[in-house]
């Protein structure tokens, strides 16, 4: 009853350019700015190469010079920048980037319930840095609008996470430090490992991101970054045996597997170790009845940058602080 | 003059009209009597092809021409029949005069464009049944005598030379039943129209009918003048409850009384 | 007022163009805008700052402006239709399942990886299209009666349908919660795809559907007093009635479908527009199109202002301001049979 015929049609007669990715139809007021005031200068000589790079959704991203303006539409890209040093290139975030301070005081353009269009080009950027937590419409939208845009994909390891702070430090002319803070991080790492290797037992650990319903309460599934960097710590994670990446788990599976620590990775929203213990059947978990029960800045496992390089340490604190004097 | 053969009509597997014909007549009233459930509505729906028939032919031959009404569209069975329903929860926000303009509808386009004809024709149509006074009046607004005029109007202004009526006295006082039978007689008398009325007063079909049809779970059982159909023995038998039938006292018609 | 209500609905409408051309979340004084208009108007060039100012306008307000204009148009005038199709004062263009159905075409949608290319983005509206149609088809076949459709079956099908679609979209949502947050926007209302495209897509349905509507207003008079009286005058009905269903349905299909499900306008609109100008359908189809356009652009403009530089869902806003304002108007109509 209802012509899909004359949609598929119509589409097609449509003038949207097919190709896609690369299509911009009007030409944004100007892509390059002078620098923001006393920016220290790019560590990249001036070149002639342009920068050409593949971003997370396979589109092809030229610069022609390394960004000076930079809008970041994700948390995790907002510490990166900062991180290699390019914090003073960033001119505009989103809502959450809440780290490092200094990103606070930067122009917001949106957040969880969506992005100002007008605002990000109102900043006039050379560079849009989005995630996987932007959709691709947003990239789309912002591409039609002849910004430039690249989608830093989520990394799943560690050495994922090290390949886009480099490809953040080539985007923003940072390449030195960027590769400066990789190699400080991997001996982190490292010396992390090292301590783990020693050890005979890896206490079991429960880490809660969400607790909303105490009898359902929220945890790192495999493939997360909570669940790898656990394991690395020296741990066992048992949302490990649950299936899916952000799951839940009954209380009556937490009261089987009975961790021997238990995280609250939801601290920030409110929950504390005293809360916990009065929750109804929580009394029962030996986690509870020792006091092993700790918050945890969960940014430092849910945030796809540096930090969960002190994720990592932190959680081998807490799980063998007999190593960590 | 409206020709009624071997009509059948089935809710589902259960038949409610069995073989009914019956002929009415230009001119003249006609009214469909019985019990309740015997099928007047049904027939009066039938008829006007609001419901599909399982069988049976309707016809109206209109000065020498012959119309099969079975096979046409509605828009054409529009022109050869109009139904005055019960005047009941008519959509109020409506004036009169709207509403009886839409008699016109089987006469007008799709938009519903009216002209001059056409609302000559609605005057005086609200002329005839005296509700020109309410021309402006929200149909919400009226009691259910001068509402039922209203759609008695909206039929006449449709132009038929049929004119079928379901029950239009049921909620109306003594006063305006009178009136109202006076009224669908003169203008059958007058504009010459078939006039099909279904009625359960008795009384009121006795005093104003032509022709009397008696219908009794979904069958007619007997046709004819009034005092042929309402004697004693049919009533009391389509009716479950024994009646007399005695001469009007100033009419010369028969009064059916209940009881013994 | 009543006199001239297309003059009124018009001013309205022109007022609300204005205001969404002219405030979004990055603030352009008038002063500024009246400099980009009359360079424009004397093909001067401007000033940088202005440049960015008015490539805003044109690349950003200008399209949005208009896809706003054309979904409210789409819910306004559905609206109406439904409300004289079903001869009921709580109908609105989601009754038979356009928005459960969208819904849950667009949260399967959301759950797959899909390139990106021209197709790929345009995945999820096409799914949500695609839905909402499919469950018209399904409520309307799951209604009919023979040869009949009776607008009870209908009603009931479709609560049916919506009751089932909407608890697979929230299992599904629970399941994917990655994209959870963008399934739950789309379900809010919102309009987050930018430029021509999205109004050029939707731009022949709702020339259909719409155009078919405005003619159909007096079918839908006489539909009011009932199918057999509406028969018996002459209407086909059943015909009509699918005609008219489809119509609505598709407007409301394809707007849904860019702009996620956005409530109230549908509903609320048609009752205003008949409180002030009565109920005559020829006329209360466009000036429900019109005025579902003011309104919804009225809305858009709020959501854009009122927590900037992010933007509230739109359906939120249409709850929030439309509720108190329907109850307002109710109050103040003099016509107590204006139904």
């Amino acid at each position: 009853m209802f012509r899909k015929l004359s949609f598929a049609l119509l589409t097609i007669t449509l003038f949207m350019a097919a190709c896609g990715p690369s299509a911009t139809a009007t030409p944004a007021p100007a892509t390059t700015q002078p620098p923001a005031t006393e920016a220290p200068a790019a560590t990249l000589p001036p070149t002639a190469a342009p920068i050409v790079l593949t971003d997370g959704l396979g589109r092809t991203v030229t610069l022609v010079s390394p960004a000076q303006r930079v809008v970041s539409l994700a948390a995790s890209n907002t510490e990166i920048l900062y991180a290699v040093g390019a914090g003073a290139q960033v001119v505009g975030r989103d809502e959450a980037s809440s780290y490092p301070e200094a990103a606070s005081a930067l122009p917001t353009v949106g957040g969880w319930s969506g992005f100002s269009n007008e605002a990000i080009v109102a900043l006039k950027p050379d560079l849009v840095l989005a995630g996987d937590i932007n959709p691709p419409e947003l990239v789309a939208s912002l591409e039609q609008l002849g910004l430039t845009v690249y989608l830093l994909p989520n990394p799943t390891t560690l050495e994922e996470m090290y390949a886009n702070l480099e490809t953040v430090g080539t985007l923003t002319g940072r390449q030195a430090e960027a590769a400066a803070l990789v190699e400080s991080l991997k001996a982190r790492v490292a010396a992390v490992d090292a301590k783990i290797a020693t050890v005979t037992e890896r206490p079991s650990v429960f880490y809660e991101f969400d607790a909303t319903d105490p009898a359902k309460p929220y945890t790192y599934g495999p493939g997360t970054f909570g669940d790898l960097l656990i394991q690395r710590a020296g741990g066992t994670n048992i949302g490990a045996q649950l299936q899916g990446q952000w799951v839940q788990i009954s209380l009556e599976q937490l009261v089987v597997a009975n961790p021997e620590l238990i995280l609250l990775g939801d601290s920030a929203y409110g929950e504390t170790p005293e809360k916990v213990a009065t929750r109804t059947g929580w009394e029962a978990l030996s986690a509870v009845k020792d006091g092993r029960v700790y918050p945890f800045n969960d940014d430092l496992v849910s945030r796809p940058g540096p930090r969960l390089v002190d994720g990592l340490e932190m959680l081998a604190k807490l799980l063998h602080p007999e190593l960590f004097k | 003059m409206l020709k009624v053969e071997g009509l059948s009509v089935s809710y589902g597997q259960r038949r409610v009209l069995h073989n009914v014909s019956l002929e009415v007549n230009s001119g003249e009233v006609t009214a469909l009597i019985g019990p309740n459930g015997a099928g007047k509505s049904t027939l009066v729906r039938a008829v006007s092809g609001v419901i599909p028939l399982d069988s049976g032919k309707i016809s109206s031959d209109d000065l020498s021409r012959h119309y099969d009404l079975r096979s046409l569209p509605p828009m054409q069975r529009a022109r050869h029949l109009a139904v005055v329903p019960q005047a009941v929860s008519l959509p109020p926000a409506f004036t009169v005069w709207e509403t009886v303009l839409m008699g016109r509808t089987p006469y007008l386009n799709f938009l519903g464009q009216t002209s001059a004809r056409d609302e000559q024709i609605v005057h005086l149509a609200l002329q005839k049944v005296d509700a020109l006074d309410l021309s402006e009046r929200r149909v919400g607004e009226l009691s259910g005598g001068e509402g039922q005029r209203v759609l008695l109007a909206r039929a006449l202004a449709q132009s038929t030379p049929i004119l079928l009526l379901d029950e239009p006295t049921s909620n109306l006082d003594l006063h305006y039943q009178v009136s109202f039978m006076e009224l669908v007689r003169g203008l059958a008398r007058n504009d010459k129209l078939a006039v099909l009325i279904a009625l359960h007063d008795l009384n009121l079909a006795a005093r104003y009918a032509d022709r009397v049809a008696l219908l009794v779970a979904g069958e007619i059982k007997a046709t004819g003048t009034p005092r042929q159909v309402l004697t004693p023995e049919l009533i009391s038998d389509a009716y479950h409850l024994t009646v007399q039938v005695v001469p009007h006292p100033f009419m010369d018609t028969p009064l059916v009384l209940p009881g013994k | 007022m009543r006199r001239i209500p297309y003059l009124w609905t018009l001013l309205l409408l022109a007022l609300a163009i204005l205001l969404s051309i002219a405030i979004g979340s990055v603030f352009i004084s008038p002063a500024d805008l009246w400099r980009i208009l009359t360079g424009w108007l004397s093909a001067t060039s401007l000033s940088e700052s202005l440049q960015t100012f008015a490539f805003i306008i044109t690349s950003i307000r200008l399209p949005r402006t208009v896809l706003v204009l054309l979904t409210g148009a789409a819910l306004g005038g559905s609206g109406a239709a439904y409300q004289g199709l079903f001869r009921n004062p709580l109908a609105d263009p989601y009754l038979i399942g356009v928005a459960s159905g969208a819904g849950l075409g667009a949260a399967v949608a959301m759950s797959i990886q899909w390139p990106y290319t021209f197709w790929g983005l345009l995945a999820v509206p096409l799914a949500g299209f695609l839905a909402a149609m499919l469950a018209i088809l399904l409520v309307y076949f799951l209604a009919r009666l023979g040869k009949t459709v009776p607008t009870t079956n209908l009603i009931l099908a479709g609560v049916a349908f919506s009751a089932f679609a909407t608890s697979l979209t929230s299992f599904l949502m629970l399941r994917s919660t990655g994209e959870l947050r963008r399934a739950f926007a789309f379900l809010l209302g919102g309009f987050t795809q930018t430029g021509w495209n999205p109004v050029l897509t939707i731009l022949p349905f709702l020339a259909i559907g719409l155009g078919f509507l405005v003619l159909s207003g007096h079918a839908l008079n006489l539909l009011q007093f009932g199918d057999d009286q509406a028969q018996q005058l002459g209407l086909p009905v059943t015909r009509a009635k699918t005609l008219i269903l489809v119509a609505a349905s598709l407007a409301t299909a394809a707007a849904v479908s860019f702009s996620g499900v956005i409530g109230f306008i549908g509903l609320i609109v048609p009752h205003v527009m008949r409180l002030w100008f009565g109920a005559d359908y020829r006329r209360l189809l466009p000036l429900s199109i019109i005025g579902g356009a003011g309104a919804l652009l009225l809305a858009d403009v709020l959501a854009r202002v009122v927590m900037a530089p992010q933007e509230l869902p739109v359906g939120i806003v249409t709850a929030l301001a439309g509720a108190p304002f329907f109850l307002w108007v109710l109050r103040r109509a003099k016509n107590q049979g204006y139904w």
